[in-house]
């Protein structure tokens, strides 16, 4: 190969690599596919979330929440931001469904499951059927024993 | 129409017609008219410079009645800063960039005239682009009226107080920066214009331009490589005295804007040297040419765009979209048209006999060398605003990517370049045992890090593997580096510049030494004074008493003390005129019924008083204008108001309102006054200025002494910039921020070293440039006269 097609060719590669590490390893600063609760991730896109509940046989926890509700702060500030919290949260897809927002399946979301005020949560099976619904706010404990119960709920589900 | 938008109009109309005749030569081949475009583009040039002109005027004596002086200046600044007002604004700063590329448009079709078809198409290029600036103008006009801004106040209304200027444009540096700015790029123009005008026409079948022009676009590359080196130095200086930032470089969006044209621009240098019609570079350097351009006008755009929110949002939003179009049109012209050539076109270039070690090849190595830096500033100002379009995704781009790339790539540059040098010199053997030898020490030195300062980004805050590797590097490794590289360059020299023939080459060497060791400078320093840069602090309290405690303060950690002399506090404007600021009852009189409903100040000596049970009715001047003022209770209301005296008020100027009068400005108790001691109602503060007299010990020696503090600009909402004191030292700058609040000051005092070799890189680089501008026996200012243009340089470059 003669050296100037060499060093050229060397060139692109060179970039190439630095164009895909430092854009994938850029710091996120938001992401429009998720919301942020405390320290955990929601996703939006319910239709993606039922998918992949199917695929992975997990329950749907669906977060209703708004901008304004004091109580969704108060979950951000002493639930969310727990450890424990976080790791429960892991067995379940996340949904997180501003009730402020116009996009259609959110209001059908809202009609479904009944949540006209926030905040309220809802853990579905992956085919919609309701497993435990908790309304207003529930502190750390109890939020975790509701977590619990929708897991069991779910397996004994599972098992028949 | 005002006679801005006039001339605006008629520059445009005979740009166009100077474009179109040129353009439809070129394609007929048929010089009809073409003995009118000198008259038509000077006309154009002359019409721009006079409506900058008249801008400046506006600013100058404060025309409220254009929008855009109303919104870019104010009555107390001073006259270097109501001109500065003028390029504050993104109308203001086009019509500057305008008028200088039809001055250089001009010029350049004066100095060669239009001999031939390719030089008609250059020019038809370049006054196109003229053109297409003075038609985003004419869209949206610096020359727009105020009824803009008062779409409801009445016809002929004018304000009497400008909104002023951005507080970060109020310095001497800002004042000159943009100007050399925007000749740099307007210069840029003409090597944009040759590049294009050679694809275009070689896809046409008409030849090369490019051969011809040479010399041409080497001059014009120099001379804007001159002055956008100038203008990125003033940038820098300007953010390390104005902002506190702590630096000269911050990697701020705008900064990385001029820094991408600016490194491109010097690989670009480099390549035309390379230029020979049968080479491979017979493409790449016309291509490189033409691509200057069109990454200014990128870069441009991405910042303007509102995209990013930075501390030069200053000049933000309207004209976005048609610099998009701006954007599209130049990167068609200058990447896609050359990039589309050098696909199409077969057969392999010749010239390389497959030998590696070659002046050729080091020096393309060079030149990709740059254009790797200049793809990471590039792609760290372009993929956060790609990937949030593409993705949604928002991330953000912090100075370590910059550093942490850019650095490796300087660190090989600078060996390169130590190389190239000493293979010039040395010969094959000698000099790859002297790059294996530094090399070697270089990659050594990357490991030996005495203290983590040493590292250059010890934890960035991505966990990314490369980032953690490129980080954990030593800063001891730039060292070999670049002593090899002054060492190649200053041996080269050594030898060469005796050697030369005449008096031009050897000058040419000399100029071409400095800005070698210049660069090599410039990034020596560069790290050093970031991450050794010391700073510790020290407060002082109970300073606006009357008696200033003037005790030595240590600052901790340091072996500097401060000590607090005296405290000032003043508000500008002081004592105004009121003419300055007010309306004479005659102006009233002769703006006449405009006045109906607006807010305005009013000024003149007390003729009558009347006093009511709610309201006191006041006569200014013998004249049919009047203050009211409405009492509501005893307290306010006693009006100590005599006649004979001055008097100013401000408040809503109603016409006709009651009998015998035809103006009623109607004041409060807070919005009248004398004109000694105007209220802030009337009068209101457009800056604080807080700053404390201190002087700097060092080991109890006196380093520096001066005033710190800030500046606060109530108007802007509360901006502040900070007045530094700066001691210039040859090794280290003493660098002391002050905040001044509620009787007390905290003192930062920052130690920056090699601020000394920065400047003096600036100085190399400067004057190198210059002297291998003026003296190059080949493509000099000086030889432009004695030699014809027209020179196809078979003979290869046998320097840079």
């Amino acid at each position: 190969m003669k050296p100037r097609k060499a060093l050229t060719i060397a060139f692109f590669v060179f970039l190439l690599g630095i164009g895909y590490l430092s854009m994938h390893s850029a710091p996120v600063l938001s992401d429009d596919n998720y919301s942020y609760h405390g320290e955990t991730e929601w996703r939006t896109d319910f239709s993606e979330a039922e998918q992949l509940a199917s695929e992975q046989d997990r329950p749907i926890v669906i977060y209703f929440w708004t901008t304004w509700c004091t109580y969704c702060e108060d979950y951000n500030q002493y639930v969310y931001s727990d450890p424990e919290v976080q790791a429960e949260l892991d067995d379940f897809v996340k949904v997180a469904v501003n009730l402020d927002s116009d996009q259609g399946e959110y209001g059908r979301l809202q009609q479904r499951y009944n949540a006209n005020y926030p905040p309220q949560h809802v853990i579905i099976t992956p085919e919609g059927e309701q497993l435990v619904k908790i309304s207003g706010y529930a502190d750390r404990e109890a939020f975790l024993n509701y977590l619990a119960k929708a897991e069991r709920e779910y397996d004994a589900g599972d098992n028949q | 129409m005002n006679v801005g938008n006039v001339l605006l109009a008629t520059a445009f109309a005979v740009l166009l017609g100077a474009t179109g005749i040129l353009a439809r030569a070129y394609l007929a081949d048929d010089d009809r008219h073409v003995g009118y475009v000198t008259m038509l583009t000077g006309t154009g040039a002359v019409a721009l410079a006079g409506a900058l002109a008249q801008l400046t005027y506006q600013f100058v004596v404060t025309d409220y009645s254009n929008a855009y002086v109303w919104n870019n200046t104010a009555d107390y600044l001073p006259l270097l800063y109501r001109v500065t007002g003028v390029y504050a604004g993104n109308e203001g700063s086009i019509l500057l960039w305008a008028a200088l590329t039809a001055l250089v448009a001009f010029t350049a079709g004066v100095i060669r005239g239009f001999p031939d078809r390719h030089s008609k198409l250059v020019h038809a290029i370049t006054f196109g682009i003229v053109t297409y600036f003075v038609g985003m103008l004419l869209l949206q006009s610096p020359f727009a009226s105020i009824r803009t801004e008062f779409a409801n106040a009445p016809p002929g209304y004018i304000p009497t107080s400008g909104e002023g200027l951005n507080p970060l444009l109020v310095d001497p540096y800002m004042a000159i920066h943009p100007p050399v700015m925007f000749v740099s790029y307007a210069l840029l123009t003409m090597p944009f214009a040759i590049g294009a005008a050679h694809f275009v026409s070689l896809f046409r079948g008409d030849g090369s331009v490019f051969a011809a022009w040479r010399g041409s676009v080497t001059r014009w590359l120099r001379v804007s490589w001159l002055f956008l080196t100038v203008a990125v130095a003033l940038g820098g200086l300007w953010s390390y005295t104005v902002l506190g930032w702590g630096g000269i470089w911050a990697w701020d969006p705008v900064e990385t804007a001029i820094l991408v044209p600016w490194l491109f621009l010097t690989a670009t240098v480099h390549a035309v040297v390379r230029y020979r019609p049968n080479d491979e570079y017979r493409i790449l350097a016309p291509a490189m040419t033409a691509t200057v351009f069109s990454l200014a006008i990128y870069t441009t755009s991405i910042v303007r765009s509102g995209t990013f929110r930075s501390v030069h949002s200053f000049a933000d939003g309207g004209i976005g979209i048609s610099f998009i179009v701006l954007m599209v049109l130049t990167s068609v012209l200058g990447v896609v048209v050359p990039l589309a050539y050098w696909f199409l076109q077969d057969g392999e270039a010749t010239g390389s006999d497959g030998a590696w070690l070659t002046r050729d090849n080091l020096l393309h190595a060079a030149v990709l060398l740059f254009g790797l830096l200049t793809f990471v500033s590039l792609w760290g100002l372009s993929f956060p605003v790609l990937r949030a379009a593409v993705t949604g995704v928002e991330v953000s781009v912090e100075s370590h990517y910059f550093n942490l790339w850019s650095y490796p790539l300087v660190g090989i540059a600078l060996l390169l370049l130590g190389f190239y040098m000493d293979f010039d010199v040395e010969g094959r053997r000698r000099s790859l045992t002297g790059l294996a030898v530094f090399g070697t020490a270089a990659v050594a030195a990357a490991f030996v890090a005495p203290s983590e300062t040493w590292q250059l980004s010890p934890s960035p805050p991505t966990q990314s593997p490369i980032y953690g590797v490129l980080g954990s590097i030593s800063v001891l490794s730039i060292l070999p580096p670049a002593a090899y590289a002054i060492l190649g360059v200053t041996k080269r020299a050594l030898a060469r510049i005796p050697a030369t023939a005449d008096r031009g080459a050897m000058f040419k060497e000399t100029g071409i030494t400095a800005i070698h060791v210049g660069a090599v400078l410039l990034v020596l320093s560069l790290p050093f004074m970031y991450m050794f840069a010391g700073q510790a602090s020290a407060m002082a309290t109970g300073i606006a008493s009357e008696s200033v405690d003037t005790s030595y303060q240590d600052v901790a950690g340091t072996d500097y003390s401060v000590r607090v002399l005296d405290y000032t506090s003043n508000e500008f404007p002081q004592n105004p005129k009121p003419e300055s600021y007010a309306l004479s009852a005659d102006q009233v009189a002769a703006r006449g019924p405009s006045l109906n409903g607006t807010v305005q100040a009013v000024y003149g000596t007390v003729t009558d008083i009347r006093r009511g049970p709610q309201a006191t009715v006041i006569q200014l001047d013998n004249s049919r204008t009047w203050v009211g003022v409405i009492q509501r209770n005893e307290t306010t209301g006693n009006l100590s108001v005599q006649t004979g005296q001055g008097l100013v008020a401000r408040g809503r100027l109603m016409w006709n309102f009651v009998p015998n009068a035809d103006a009623t400005v109607l004041a409060s108790p807070q919005t009248i006054g004398s004109p000694a001691n105007p209220p802030e109602g009337v009068v209101p503060t457009r800056v604080q200025v807080d700053g404390v007299s201190l002087a700097v010990y060092e080991d109890g020696k006196l380093v520096t002494s001066g005033v710190a503090g800030q500046r606060e600009y109530p108007q802007q909402g509360n901006m502040q910039v900070r007045d530094v004191l700066i001691d210039r030292g040859l090794v280290t700058d003493t660098y002391v921020i002050a905040g001044v609040s509620d009787g007390t000051a905290s003192m930062t005092v920052k130690q920056v070293p090699l601020m000394s070799l920065l400047r003096l890189s600036i100085v190399l680089l400067v004057a190198g440039m210059s002297t291998v501008l003026v003296f190059d026996p080949e493509h000099g200012i000086q030889t432009l006269t004695a030699s014809t243009a027209s020179s196809t340089d078979v003979e290869p470059e046998t320097t840079d």
